[in-house]
């Protein structure tokens, strides 16, 4: 029973690590423009992403080490500088994306421009990290997170031609706008396989204190938690196709993005449209403020742990006391939220290579996976979204240049 | 044991399993007509500043010689103090006595503590 608790609990946990300000803003973007003919792109990044987070909790399970320490130990120092500052750099900007989120959520509601909200978000989500544990930040926030089950709804509500769908998840080329196309693409794989998400779940999975026996759980929690995740992304692309492609509304701020769920629900459609935006933002922000310590902390082999003390863990938690502030100062200055979102979305989409390729050496490593190493079709699929990362890297800015 | 791939950067913890930083810095003596030597690891950022370049090493210190608690020398750890080399590297030492953990007691007596709910 335990078993299964911790598996449902997991699943959930992973829904709302999987969507994010990126998901969402990238779904509705690509739904808005171009009805469904991206399908394909939320359905490839899944497949990606669940193997990649299955991989990294198994690492840390095996090894008890966490992805970025074995990065670190495995490559040395002088490599792992590289996909550190690059992460460092993106989850600087997404932090600020999902603080955005957030404020924007709470600007829908209360009518109070966003930039005014960025503090007191950022206070919150530093209040809750310095005195809240790891089942906290994992469990309660992502609890929250099911109200996005909403847009799921609406697409049964809205009943969409299925044939139509079943075409979206075809790779085909739009008739114009062929570089905005490319470019939602490349930002949609950016925004699902997300590297701080392989960070985060392989330190969770040692938070959590994860051994092999956990192995059952991770591939449940990967395939299952990721999979739903893109349920509601696919979700908010259907919806978004149905109400705003029609009326020929593309999505270019937050706020036309508001009312894909008026259609639906009318007026409540509007507040569920803000409190999915906000919770899911808010949950992701948590994750990737965390995340920054974790990796940062790991880097140089501090102390580290969500459930540790403050004061056991100074180096850590001032890392996430300091980063998070900077970030919020983003949207203080106006910054608009979704093309920051986007940006930094086609931005991750450029430092995946460096990620994604020493899981080749790692979980082949017998010193940290022992018996249970990737098979074929693991490092098949790893080879794969390596080739796709170099090529979402090298064509991502001149498209953000071109078609952003 | 593979010195690179399996102790330089590796995790240094304490005989209590404390993190106490990670290896930077591997100390090996030349000897005349004799094998070189294992003589000591090192930790600390300025060591670990020259590896990727000697100009960051003098920022490095010239930072650290300036604020908080202003140590740039790193910590030498006898290679006889080493119990166990797997993915960690295990040694015979108390963290917290060691000048290793020195800005992190910093950051916890000077901010940590004096932000409510730190301590």
């Amino acid at each position: 029973m335990s078993k299964l608790l911790e598996i449902a609990l997991g699943i959930i946990t992973s829904i709302g690590g999987f969507l994010d300000v990126g998901a969402i803003a990238t779904a509705a973007e690509a739904g808005s423009s171009f009805k469904f003919q991206l399908i394909w792109a939320i359905l490839l990044g899944t497949v990606c992403v669940i193997f990649l987070v299955e991989m990294s909790g198994r690492l840390a399970a095996v090894s008890k080490h966490s992805l970025a320490s074995a990065m670190r130990e495995r490559f040395g120092f002088n490599f792992y500088i590289l996909p550190l500052v690059a992460e460092i750099i993106v989850d600087f900007l997404i932090l600020g994306a999902e603080i955005g989120g957030v404020c924007i959520a709470l600007q829908l509601v209360t009518g109070i421009s966003f930039q005014w909200w960025a503090l007191p978000v950022a206070f919150t989500v530093w209040l809750l990290l310095w005195k809240g544990n790891f089942s906290i930040i994992e469990n309660g926030v992502s609890f929250l997170g099911l109200v996005t089950l909403g847009f799921v709804v609406a697409t049964f509500k809205l009943r969409p031609d299925l044939p139509s769908l079943g075409s979206g998840a075809i790779p085909t080329l739009p008739q114009q706008d062929i570089t905005h196309y490319l470019f939602i693409a490349v930002s949609i794989l950016g925004a699902l396989i997300s590297p701080y998400l392989f960070y985060f779940y392989s330190s969770g999975a040692i938070e959590d204190k994860w051994d092999e026996s956990h192995l059952n759980i991770n591939r449940a929690v990967a395939g299952l938690g990721m999979g739903f995740g893109s349920v509601v992304s696919l979700g908010v692309l259907i919806v978004a196709a149905l109400v705003l492609n029609p009326r020929g509304i593309q999505v270019d701020s937050y706020e036309q993005a508001a009312l894909i769920l008026t259609q639906t629900f009318g007026y409540w459609g509007f507040i569920l449209f803000a409190a999915s935006l906000g919770i899911v933002c808010f949950g992701a922000a948590l994750e990737v403020n965390l995340d920054t310590a974790y990796i940062v902390a790991q880097a140089f082999g501090w102390n580290w742990g969500e459930n540790l003390h403050p004061q056991e863990a100074a180096r850590f938690s001032s890392v996430y006391t300091i980063f998070v502030f900077l970030a919020a100062l983003l949207m203080v200055f106006g910054i608009d939220p979704l093309q920051l979102t986007l940006f930094s979305m086609a931005l991750t989409a450029v430092i995946l290579p460096v990620v994604i390729t020493p899981f080749l050496v790692l979980m082949n490593d017998q010193e940290y996976v022992g018996n249970y190493r990737n098979g074929w079709i693991s490092n098949s699929v790893i080879i794969f979204t390596i080739a796709l990362a170099f090529v979402l890297a090298i064509v991502a800015i001149p498209l953000e240049i071109l078609g952003g | 044991m593979d010195l690179i791939r399996d102790v330089l950067d590796n995790q240094l913890v304490d005989r209590h399993h404390r993190k106490m930083g990670k290896v930077d810095g591997i100390i090996i003596e030349l000897r005349d007509g004799q094998p070189p030597r294992l003589t000591d690891l090192e930790t600390g950022a300025t060591t670990l500043a020259r590896r990727l370049h000697p100009r960051l090493e003098r920022w490095i210190a010239a930072l650290e010689q300036r604020w908080g608690a202003k140590r740039s020398e790193p910590l030498r750890i006898p290679w006889a103090k080493v119990r166990q080399v797997g993915i960690d590297v295990e040694v015979d030492l108390e963290a917290e006595q060691t000048t290793a953990l020195a800005y992190e007691q910093w950051l916890r007596n000077h901010v940590i503590r004096h932000i409510p709910g730190g301590r």
